[in-house]
């Protein structure tokens, strides 16, 4: 991305969430963007996402300009190239584990859609959870969904915003550990937004955000792969 | 169709299936079944009723429609009903003297029927003197060629009896009965001698008719309602001024009146109802609108296309819209199908139902519905933006003014307009109803605010409910404004019944005259005062009668009506503008046209109240009448206007020293002019009384007429009757329907209080997870739900007021009340029905399992 903007405005006032920020995010890298809150982390990710447009600037994907497409348009770059895991899961409350997973691939128009799933819930250990919905599940077990669903559909890149700020340490932990795993196993590109240092640690690439502005960037030299491989969930 | 078409259809029914499972389309589906089984059954239902009521009480003239002219009418006419299989009789009205042939004579009212006569209700007759005083008698047509049915006074009047000759014009008549009820008889107590009735094929052997013979001709037409419809359409236009077309409903009387009124609530009722079921369809909308979001922005994130959200969503709302349809079809079915077979025993309901208009009207009423008021909030859940997946939308101030109502304004003005079929009514219900919403936002906004300071000394839940209150100002002024109406709508209709229902019985209070005596000699006085004190009946005053004729207005003579039409009818012109004009530019006042019973009393009579003037008192000395305000206005008399009369040769003048309002429908004697004692003292009267003979002194009565045969009894006992059916039939009627009524009222309140479910239970999760206590959650959400509906109940109650006024004095002709003690049962039952259906509602979140999943 060269030279981001966002500006919105709120109450007939300009408001800069952004300042022109540039960015590179290479293939089957993992990248966390760290910052307090209201740093304008979300709208990066956003803005990356294709959800959203910048005020100015470019913003490619494997060499498209989102910048330059209209919502539909993106909304096409969005089923074939980018999955998605949010804070709030965001499971669609009336369909079950199975067709929240099944989803993005049935968008993508994947004919094996059922059997993906299945194999995804199996690998996020919620095979025989299948039928039950969303309010039938723990917020672990809904994030679980999520993530099955995120995978389902093989994206290029994996936007995750904030994937366990409402879980508990321990839940989180699973959650990470799985996330990274799958990450690997698929070989995505993963960006996510989160406040939690140990997990932008296992990032290769964290950024730091700080009144809109890209303030820090480093390199983790040694991702800690060990810690995955040591986990079973 | 393309793959994309396939899973969009296998992702819609999939939605809907598992939402129907789940309740999430209940309340939507509950709004739209209501509002089409309120159409469907309320359509089906107060038609069936209102032409059933009709039915019954067309044998009070004899027939569905008369046509009644003073001219022969051409046979086209006749051809076109025979046209559309429908029955017809004419008849010939005229005056003339009968003799007997012992050469005493009589001035009748001569009547000359077809056969047919009656098409509907009963002409009895006794066949001889015997059998009328032993009360038989049976049920007939026109008498045969040669032959007479009579009014009793006639015999006594002539000294002849059954069976005996009289003559009429050239021709002599055999008495073949003597008539005991015609079904059209008139009501007027101003009747020109007894009734004859015969045969129209003997009217040119009585060579009555010459020129410049005053007759009368009436056509009574009886059949199908719609082919009845369709002549009276087509024969309307062709009518002119010396003709008059009617039907039961516009007649002038008591039982006319009772049907219109009748009429007019039960169309106000379902109109009401599908009001409320619009508004919960328009609330419910929004909320399936706001539920769908956060799936729409998945959807979106994941990369489906607005087209694909627009078809998954068009075919999964259709779903809905279809399948609530189809139910509530069904339901309205039932619901009409148990009333109808409630009212069957009181009302000729008809066994064919003619399903088409309360169907089409039921089905477009559900489109309508769906589509109108979901347009807008369908549109924004389409537009939802995919961002929202990361960040709660911008929220836009809700405006209370938008555009996006229109959609649904129009659809409400479509409904209104389908229903009344009345541009003003819509009109005015409408405007009124926007007036009345700003307005109400307004006060609601304003009382909602101000909660939170009065709130600021009370205790902990009451705290958190008013600071509730106060927090979702906007949505709980809306909520409100729903609350509001709900109430509103039912209180209106609940009143106006009770209104109505009482305004009934003031006008047939128990005991009230079911007879009247007219004709009564000055030496009859005392024998009829002592049977009404012997038997200790309930009657009225004796009323003294002259009859006279009004002839000039300060000094200015008036044209009778009759002349003046003939005159203009002669001139052969049949475009009823060109009379109207020849009228308005005619300076000469129309008078009454005919003579009027004039009396003279000292004391003003009940059910009569001065407007203007004065009442006299005994010791005025001069000559002075009270004129009744309908004939004033017509007449355009003004109090100190001089009225002349003509009594036989004598001619007086008089001066109007008040204008007076009569309640026609009570049953008494009632005069268009009453005068002081100054002026008619001197002429021979015949006095007029109106007494109730409970059924058990039927035949003392009888017995007691047969002794004093030239007295006159009208019998009004048959139209009381029915009078009372239509009122017990209405009242049933009207309680079947404020059943559906309400329902659609507390669907409203459910569907309003479910749409702020969302953002409640967030905050109680909150709430819960900061530490609050079942309890006070309890108590909080009870309080906010109890204050709004308290709120709403009085506002209702206010606005119920203002509503039922209008609908008195200009839809009823009632006189307008206040009704203080509805305000209290408002308040009282709104504050716990709201409060009870807020609770309920959030019962499901109160639970400390649902808030802790929520706040984890």
């Amino acid at each position: 991305m060269k030279q981001l903007t966002k500006t919105v405005t709120l109450e007939h006032k300009q408001l800069t969430i952004l300042k022109p920020i540039d960015l590179v995010v290479n293939a089957g890298e993992t990248l966390a963007i760290v910052g307090s809150s209201g740093s304008g982390k979300t709208t990066l990710l956003s803005l990356l996402a294709g959800l959203d447009l910048p005020s100015s600037g470019e913003v490619y994907l494997k060499k498209q300009a989102l910048h330059k497409l209209d919502e539909e348009q993106r909304s096409q770059i969005r089923a074939e190239h980018i999955g998605f895991i949010f804070q709030q899961f965001l499971l669609i409350n009336s369909l079950t584990a199975l067709e929240n997973v099944m989803l993005p691939a049935e968008l993508a128009n994947k004919a094996n859609a059922k059997e993906l799933a299945l194999t995804l819930l199996n690998d996020v250990g919620l095979a025989d959870r299948c039928e039950h919905f969303p309010n039938q599940l723990s917020g672990g077990e809904q994030q679980r969904v999520a993530i099955a669903r995120a995978f389902i559909s093989q994206p290029d890149v994996l936007f995750a915003d904030e994937p366990t700020g409402n879980l508990d340490s321990n839940t989180g932990q699973h959650i990470t550990n799985l996330l990274f795993n799958l990450n690997k196993q698929y070989g995505t590109t993963l960006v996510l937004v989160t406040h939690d240092q140990k997990l932008a640690q296992r990032c290769h690439k964290q950024i730091e955000m700080a009144d809109g502005h890209l303030i820090a960037e480093q390199n983790n030299l040694t991702p800690l792969t060990s810690v995955d491989k040591a986990v079973k969930l | 169709m393309s793959w994309m078409s396939n899973l969009v259809v296998k992702q819609s029914l999939r939605l809907f299936k598992h939402e129907v499972r789940q309740g999430e389309l209940t309340i939507m589906f509950l709004a739209i079944v209501l509002a089409v089984a309120t159409v469907f059954s309320l359509s089906g239902f107060s038609n069936q009723i209102k032409s059933a009521l009709v039915e019954q009480s067309s044998h009070f003239i004899a027939a569905d429609r008369v046509l009644r002219s003073s001219r022969p009418i051409s046979q086209a006419v006749l051809t076109k009903s025979q046209q559309l299989n429908l029955h017809y009789v004419k008849q010939v009205d005229m005056s003339s003297m009968v003799f007997s042939t012992d050469s005493n004579m009589l001035l009748a009212s001569l009547t000359a029927t077809s056969d047919l006569y009656p098409l509907k209700g009963e002409l009895l007759v006794s066949r001889s003197k015997k059998a009328m005083l032993a009360g038989e008698f049976q049920s007939v047509h026109a008498p045969k060629s040669g032959s007479v049915w009579v009014d009793a006074p006639l015999l006594a009047k002539l000294k002849v009896n059954v069976n005996d000759q009289i003559e009429i014009g050239n021709s002599l008549f055999t008495i073949a009965g003597v008539i005991k009820q015609r079904p059209d008889a008139s009501f007027s107590l101003f009747s020109l001698g007894p009734e004859v009735i015969f045969n129209i094929r003997d009217i040119d052997k009585t060579e009555l008719i010459q020129a410049g013979s005053r007759v009368g001709y009436k056509y009574l037409f009886s059949g199908n309602k719609q082919n009845i419809e369709k002549f009276s359409a087509w024969l309307t236009p062709q009518l002119n001024d010396t003709q008059r077309w009617y039907s039961i409903k516009s007649q002038q009387n008591a039982l006319a009146k009772t049907l219109n009124k009748a009429e007019k609530y039960l169309s106000l009722a379902s109109l009401l109802g599908i009001i409320l079921a619009a508004v919960a369809i328009s609330v419910a909308a929004r909320r399936y609108s706001q539920r769908h979001q956060s799936a729409v922005a998945v959807f979106k994130a994941m990369g489906a296309s607005k087209r694909y959200i627009t078809q998954l969503y068009l075919i999964h709302w259709s779903l809905l819209c279809v399948v609530s349809i189809v139910v509530g079809l069904c339901c309205g079915y039932l619901l009409q199908y148990l009333g109808l077979a409630a009212m069957a025993n009181y009302l000729p309901i008809e066994s064919s139902l003619d399903w088409s208009y309360p169907l089409f009207t039921a089905i477009i009423t559900g489109l309508i519905c769906a589509i109108a008021f979901a347009l807008v909030p369908l549109r924004e859940l389409i537009e939802t933006s995919p961002l929202q997946v990361i960040r709660d939308p911008i929220l836009k101030a809700n405006k209370f003014f938008s555009w996006r109502y229109l959609p649904a304004a129009l659809a409400l003005f479509v409904l209104v307009w389908l229903f009344s079929r009345d541009w003003l009514l819509t009109f005015v219900l409408l405007i009124g109803g926007a007036i009345i919403i700003a307005i109400l936002l307004m006060l609601a906004l304003f009382l909602v605010r101000f909660s939170r300071t009065i709130g600021s000394g009370a205790g902990q839940a009451w705290q958190l409910a008013l600071a509730n209150l106060k927090r979702r100002a906007t949505e709980n002024s809306i909520q409100l404004v729903s609350f509001t109406l709900a109430i509103n709508l039912l209180l209106l209709l609940v009143v106006v019944r009770s209104d109505l229902l009482a305004d009934w019985k003031k006008q047939l209070p128990d005991n009230s005259a079911n007879k009247f005596l007219i004709n009564i000699t000055q030496p009859q006085l005392a024998k009829v005062q002592q049977f009404v004190d012997e038997n200790n009946l309930t009657a009225s005053a004796l009323f003294p009668v002259v009859p006279g004729r009004l002839t000039a207005i300060n000094n200015e003579r008036v044209v009778s009506k009759e002349t003046q039409k003939e005159q203009i009818a002669s001139k052969g012109s049949n475009k009823g503008t060109d009379k109207i004009a020849e009228n308005k530019n005619s300076k000469q006042r129309i008078g009454i046209g005919r003579e009027l019973n004039l009396t003279w009393l000292d004391a003003l009579p009940n059910n009569n109240k001065i407007l203007s003037g004065k009442w006299w008192s005994a010791n005025d000395d001069y000559a002075q009448v009270s004129v009744e305000k309908s004939i004033a206005k017509r007449l355009s008399i003004v109090l100190g206007d001089e009225l002349t009369f003509t009594l036989g040769s004598d001619v007086f003048t008089v001066k109007v020293t008040s204008i007076r309002d009569v309640h026609w429908q009570s049953m008494q004697p009632n005069f268009y002019m009453i005068f002081n004692n100054k002026v008619l003292d001197n002429y021979p009267a015949t006095y007029i009384a109106s007494l109730y003979i409970p059924p058990s002194d039927e035949s003392i009565f009888t017995q007691f007429l047969a002794q004093y045969p030239t007295i006159t009894v009208l019998d009004v006992d048959a139209m009381i009757k029915q009078l009372n059916n239509v009122i017990k039939q209405v009242s049933l009627a009207i309680a079947f329907i404020l059943v559906i009524v309400v329902l659609a009222g507390c669907l409203v309140l459910v569907a309003q209080v479910q749409a702020t479910m969302g953002e409640r239970q967030r905050d109680l999760a909150i709430l819960r997870t900061l530490g609050a206590k079942g309890r006070l959650l309890r108590n909080s959400v009870w309080y906010e739900f109890v204050a709004l509906g308290v709120i709403a109940g009085t506002l209702a109650s206010f606005i119920m007021e203002i509503m039922v006024y209008f609908i008195q004095t200009r839809l009823f002709n009632m006189t307008a009340s206040f009704h203080f003690n509805f305000w209290l049962i408002a308040i009282v039952a709104g504050g716990l029905f709201v409060g009870l259906i807020g609770i309920l509602s959030c019962w499901r979140l109160l639970t400390k399992t649902a808030l802790h999943r929520y706040a984890v």
